[in-house]
């Protein structure tokens, strides 16, 4: 049989755990409070029998029997007495009580634990512990004193009833706070396990109410949803990319099997040479594999959450290294190419992907700006310490209403439909700033100068090192 | 040249086989890493194709096995893991060159060419000599048919590395690895505009142009 949700959760199990601990120590200490304070009765009493047995030896040895007798007597009617018997050598007994409580005499001394029987303010009878000593006199008398322990006793069980009522009181606190605390975090937990409830059954919308008291559910709360945030966002990446793969793969691969289809007619009637159908059916598989490769490197990098391989290298090395690459195509195409990069802008990130992100911004921008425009590659440290690389041109330029859209995947805008490319290019340095923690910045260029166009401005932005 | 190519896909290792052949290579398969370890052994391939990941022992295995084992023969690893650090971890096994897949047969036959050139020549030079043209690595000077020439460092580099492989295809992307060192492809012939410039240096003046380009692979540098 399982226990009820409420005693099954943590809170409650610890309660119960700090409960029976503390029920464990506290029986211990009630012990030992017993053991003291019975023993120190019992020891007070005996004490006392001592002295008064004594006292009574010394009458006896100063007066003989009958002075014992006349004392006994007289110790036995006062209030509160202590307990006396004496019985004389032919068997004669004086004293508060009529037979003695040891029933077996050893012949010496003897003590003995027993209990007398007493009347209360109310008349009725009770029976009192008691302790004793028996002695033998010279005279074959033998005398006993005792001394009621009753109302120490009544101090004793007094004391121990508080103890008894204060752990149980305390168990029943503990319980209860125990269900409370319990309900409480239970109700604080039940939030989140239904957002991960509805995560796990594939709802990525779901999100667990921040209270805003900046507790630890808060933040368990909190962190949840951020990393909620970042699953969907991933998960609608590859998604997207899915789709966007099948739409792209699609096409191009319905063309090349068409090509080859209709070679196959053309070359079984002689009339076609089946050399060009497949050539041209080898550049058509190269264009999907490229489509392909760009898809699957920005997936990768978007899944991969921070960009792997990093390590420590001078941006502006790096930019002066593809602008090397680049300059002479730039020179070719009648292409103004300028660069200026402060020395030593150390950042930490994956070369290699930065340098291809960049190189695709160079593509771009060759691609795009007309013979006799210029580009302008510049890397430098803003003063938030953040590391820019941007690429100015003077082409056509991105109306801002387009500018969040180029990013996407393959959205090529209209007037660069016949332009090479998959669209990819501005996909995959988008997603290469985000593995860095960095963005890409779309801006106006230098503006419409010499019948050139407004150009634009893309900048690479990496947050500062440590 | 004799190949041993250890590729578990039987249907790419024929399409593989098929096109080295046709250039006078030849070539055995091995359908695993097991397969290929004991064929590769004796050390009496010029080069070795292998896969990375292979059924029973994936191809770092199997290439870090035969280095410990002590044989040097040239290995060109083959694989669709093109991340940096796939290739990182194939170069430190042992391998001498990586190529991602999808390949064009072109880019198999100019590295399977090229690990076995470099092999041939071994020992470290201090002077490249292919046809009239002279490269002086220590004093760093060019010269063709006597007369100095005059390049760029990066022209120099890649200059030096194309008279390494004197006679053979190089492709684009070799040259974008091995001169520049990015692993990635540029959208348009970049690398196409370089090539020009060194021509117009070195062949300028000279009847017969040595940087050629060939239809489909890449460049050759002919005496």
């Amino acid at each position: 049989m399982r226990l009820p949700r409420l005693f099954r959760t943590t809170p409650f199990r610890l309660t119960l755990l700090f409960l029976g601990l503390f029920a464990a120590a506290a029986s211990l200490f009630l012990a030992y409070i017993y053991i003291a304070t019975a023993g120190e009765v019992t020891m007070r009493a005996d004490a006392r029998v001592l002295r008064e047995m004594t006292s009574l030896e010394g009458v006896y040895a100063d007066g003989g029997i009958n002075a014992l007798n006349e004392a006994v007597i007289e110790r036995g009617s006062v209030d509160h007495p202590m307990i006396y018997l004496l019985i004389d050598p032919q068997g004669h007994v004086s004293g508060t009580i009529t037979e003695s409580p040891v029933k077996a005499f050893s012949g010496e001394r003897t003590w003995v634990s027993f209990s007398v029987a007493d009347k209360d303010p109310d008349g009725v009878t009770v029976r009192q512990p008691a302790r004793g000593l028996e002695e033998a006199l010279p005279d074959g008398a033998k005398l006993f004193v005792g001394a009621d322990i009753g109302e120490a006793e009544f101090y004793v069980n007094k004391i121990l009833r508080a103890l008894w009522g204060a752990g149980a009181l305390m168990a029943v606190l503990g319980l209860a706070g125990g269900l409370f605390v319990s309900r409480n975090v239970s109700r604080s937990m039940a939030g989140l396990t239904d957002v991960i409830g509805k995560a796990q059954g594939g709802d990525l919308h779901a999100r667990a109410e921040v209270r805003g008291t900046g507790d630890e559910y808060d933040e368990l709360a909190a962190g949840l949803n951020d990393m909620l945030d970042r699953l969907e966002r991933s998960v609608g990446g590859l998604r997207h990319a899915g789709d966007a793969i099948a739409h792209d793969l699609r096409s191009p691969l319905t063309r090349l099997r068409a090509r080859l289809e209709a070679a196959m007619i053309e070359v079984d009637a002689g009339r076609s040479d089946a050399k060009a159908a497949l050539h041209q059916a080898l550049e058509d598989a190269d264009g999907v594999l490229r489509t392909f490769g760009a898809v699957l490197a920005i997936a990768r990098l978007e899944a991969a959450g921070d960009a792997p391989g990093q390590s420590v290298f001078d941006a502006a090395e790096l930019a002066a290294s593809v602008a090397e690459l680049y300059e002479p195509l730039c020179e070719d195409k009648g292409q103004e190419f300028q660069i200026e990069a402060t020395p030593g802008l150390t950042m930490r990130g994956n070369r290699e992907f930065i340098a291809q992100a960049l190189a695709n911004i160079l593509d771009n921008a060759v691609k795009y700006t007309p013979e006799g425009g210029a580009i302008m590659l510049r890397a430098r440290r803003r003063s938030s310490g953040d590391v820019e690389i941007s690429v100015t041109d003077t082409g056509p330029g991105i109306p801002p209403e387009d500018r969040a859209r180029v990013v996407e995947r393959f959205v090529r805008l209209e007037n660069s439909r016949n332009a090479p490319g998959a669209g990819l290019g501005l996909s995959l340095v988008s997603a290469v700033a985000q593995a860095h923690r960095g963005h890409l910045d779309l801006d106006e260029g230098p503006g419409s100068l010499d019948g050139g166009g407004p150009g634009v401005r893309v900048a690479l932005v990496f947050p500062s090192a440590g | 040249m004799k190949l041993l190519i250890v590729e578990d896909d039987t249907e790419a290792a024929r399409a593989m086989v098929t096109g080295l052949a046709e250039k006078g290579h030849q070539c055995e398969t091995a359908g695993d890493g097991e397969e290929g370890l004991r064929a590769a052994r004796d050390g009496r391939f010029d080069v070795l194709v292998v896969d990375r990941m292979m059924p029973r022992m994936d191809g770092v295995t199997m290439v870090e096995t035969l280095r410990r084992e002590g044989v040097q023969t040239p290995v060109l690893f083959l694989s669709a893991l093109g991340e940096i650090n796939d290739r990182v971890a194939g170069l430190n096994a042992g391998g001498d060159d990586y190529l991602v897949k999808p390949y064009a047969l072109a880019e198999l036959l100019a590295r399977v060419e090229a690990l076995a050139r470099r092999r041939e020549l071994g020992s470290v030079q201090t002077l490249l000599k292919v046809g009239d043209l002279e490269m002086d690595l220590i004093a760093r000077e060019v010269r063709r048919a006597g007369g100095e020439i005059d390049l760029q460092p990066r022209e120099f580099q890649l200059l030096e590395f194309l008279m390494r492989h004197g006679g053979q295809s190089v492709t684009r992307t070799m040259l974008l690895e091995k001169v520049w060192e990015y692993h990635f492809d540029p959208q348009t012939n970049v690398i196409d505009v370089h090539i020009s410039r060194l021509r117009s240096k070195i062949d300028k003046g000279f009847d017969k142009p040595m940087l050629q380009t060939v239809r489909g692979a890449g460049y050759r540098l002919e005496a």
